[in-house]
């Protein structure tokens, strides 16, 4: 229990057109958990229920070991919070940002600060309305990476920034997670981003989670099965089945189940196994929404 | 109740406001002088130049602390600090009054200690512009109350317009009360027991108001 960073369970929301549904996940201590979801799937309402801001209708949320939302400000020390919508004063400058944050975390680490302004190329001094949006996103990572925080929780941070500042925050997340202590929720409908960082993966779909697992688990046993069949063969029986393309004598079988004894298995049917090709987490992530909208078994 | 964490958040909007409050006792500072030269039109044009400049520093305040917090997205970085909704609620309307407090004080005193000065011309308004006054500190507390609670730029300058509307119909109400009346035009302060209860009121509606917006702070389930 006291290792769990983050425990959801049974967590349900319900809004006029949308209803985060009974979400039950852990996220323990030192991990890093990509959060996918299509916009709209329920990933912002997940995390704002684990911030405390959204109180959650049914089920119960503990962070950092603080019932939620009832121990918000105690969780919240020890959490720093980047978020797409999030924006700093814009009359403002940086240095101002980092003496108002730094006067209320006690773990706020200025050297740490001052070397993330020159990674990032920051000037303190400058107004935050004079930044791009790039440079924002670079000024809220780096207010909340110096508060030396226990739980990272980004989302959608990457969001909008060009490929210049997109890989600039990523190498900086991937640096900090040399912190083994340190736990991250990223939340993002980039499957690239987060298949760099995380080493769990939750997708999550019209406000219910629909898989979770290690990000190995997922790109090990996800593949796409190339066959050729004999004029009027039958399909295979393949476990883990969740999409049929190609066509004809042709078809293309993706499973979420595979092991290498699947291949002698089509064989045996007469099937000519052309190629097994690997999946990347979005043609992974894309597949398992597609085969859950369609109600097929996975 | 993060007693500390409350004057943080006080002294955040305090000093991303301090030009907004050096303009409201600027402009106050104006119209005292104005109405100071003894000018009959001088005097009235001052008195509106004065309770405008305090309607609007109220709303102003009022509108950029918590309106345009939602509106510009700064909410969300304040609410991912250690607080709870209470030290936020709290913290917003300490911050708003305080602000407000400043203008209003010296102009309430400024305006006073003019009627004041010299001895026995006009101390007889003296009694009505304080009730005028603290009328002007229930107006802005509600336009507080309402864009706390609210966060939305409509329901705000509705609160603005009924707050308005009140003063009028108050300033209009109280003149005609027999006994503060009889007063105005005497060259003493003339305190009656109307004016009193007319006070005690006020304060009541001050507090009924700050109560109900903890009350309705305390029932919201979304603050993003």
């Amino acid at each position: 229990m006291n290792d769990l960073s983050v425990q959801f369970q049974g967590v349900s929301k319900k809004y006029r057109h949308f209803t985060l549904d009974n979400i039950s996940f852990e996220l323990p201590a030192g991990s890093i958990m990509g959060f996918i979801g299509a916009n709209g799937a329920g990933k912002s309402t997940t995390i704002r229920i684990l911030m405390g801001l959204v109180h959650q209708d049914k089920g119960a949320v503990r962070v950092l070991g603080h019932a939620m939302p009832a121990e918000q400000a105690a969780a919240k020390l020890d959490i720093g919070f980047v978020s797409e919508d999030m924006r700093l004063y814009g009359a403002a400058s940086l240095a101002w940002h980092m003496e108002f944050i730094r006067s209320i975390y006690p773990h706020w680490d200025q050297p740490y600060a001052e070397s993330l302004l020159k990674r990032f190329d920051l000037k303190a001094e400058q107004k935050i309305k004079g930044l791009s949006h790039g440079q924002r996103v670079k000024a809220a990572l780096l207010l909340a990476l110096a508060r030396s925080p226990r739980l990272l929780v980004l989302d959608e941070p990457t969001t909008g920034l060009d490929p210049v500042a997109r890989h600039e925050v990523i190498s900086e997340l991937m640096a900090v997670l040399a912190d083994q202590e340190r736990t991250i929720l990223f939340s993002s409908h980039n499957t690239l981003d987060v298949e760099q960082i995380s080493d769990q993966i939750t997708f999550i779909d019209r406000g219910r989670i629909i898989d979770s697992a290690d990000k190995e688990v997922f790109l090990d046993r996800w593949r796409r099965l190339r066959l050729v069949l004999p004029p009027d063969a039958a399909l295979p029986r393949v476990p883990g089945i969740v999409e049929i393309g190609g066509s004809g004598r042709l078809p293309v079988l993706t499973t979420n189940s595979f092991e290498p004894a699947m291949l002698s298995a089509c064989q045996s049917t007469g099937a000519t196994v052309q190629a097994v090709d690997s999946m990347t987490l979005e043609e992974i992530f894309v597949a398992n929404v597609q085969s859950r909208r369609e109600g097929q078994t996975v | 109740m993060n007693y500390s964490m409350v004057k943080i958040l006080i002294m955040k909007d305090w000093y991303l406001l301090r030009w907004a409050i050096l303009a409201s006792l600027a402009g106050g500072v104006i119209s005292l002088g104005i109405i100071a030269t003894g000018n009959k039109a001088a005097f009235m044009l001052g008195l509106i130049l004065l309770v405008t400049v305090l309607i609007v520093a109220g709303a102003h305040i009022a509108s950029t602390t918590m309106v345009t917090e939602r509106k510009e997205q700064t909410l969300a970085f304040i609410m991912s600090l250690p607080i709870s909704y209470r030290e936020y609620t709290a913290a917003k309307l300490l911050a708003n009054l305080l602000m407000f407090l400043v203008p209003w004080l010296v102009l309430t005193l400024g305006s006073i200690a003019l009627l004041a000065y010299p001895p026995g011309k006009s101390m007889g308004l003296i009694p009505f512009t304080a009730l005028m006054s603290v009328e002007i500190l229930v107006s802005t507390c509600l336009i507080v109350a309402v864009a706390l609670i609210s966060e939305s730029q409509g329901w705000t300058i509705g609160a603005i317009l009924v707050g308005n509307v009140a003063l009028n119909f108050v300033g209009y109400w109280v003149a005609h009360i027999a006994s503060i009346a009889k007063g105005m035009e005497g060259s003493s302060v003339q305190w009656t027991p109307a004016a009193s209860a007319l006070l005690l009121a006020e304060f009541a509606t001050i507090a009924l108001i700050l109560g109900s917006a903890f009350f309705f702070q305390a029932r919201k389930k979304d603050f993003l």
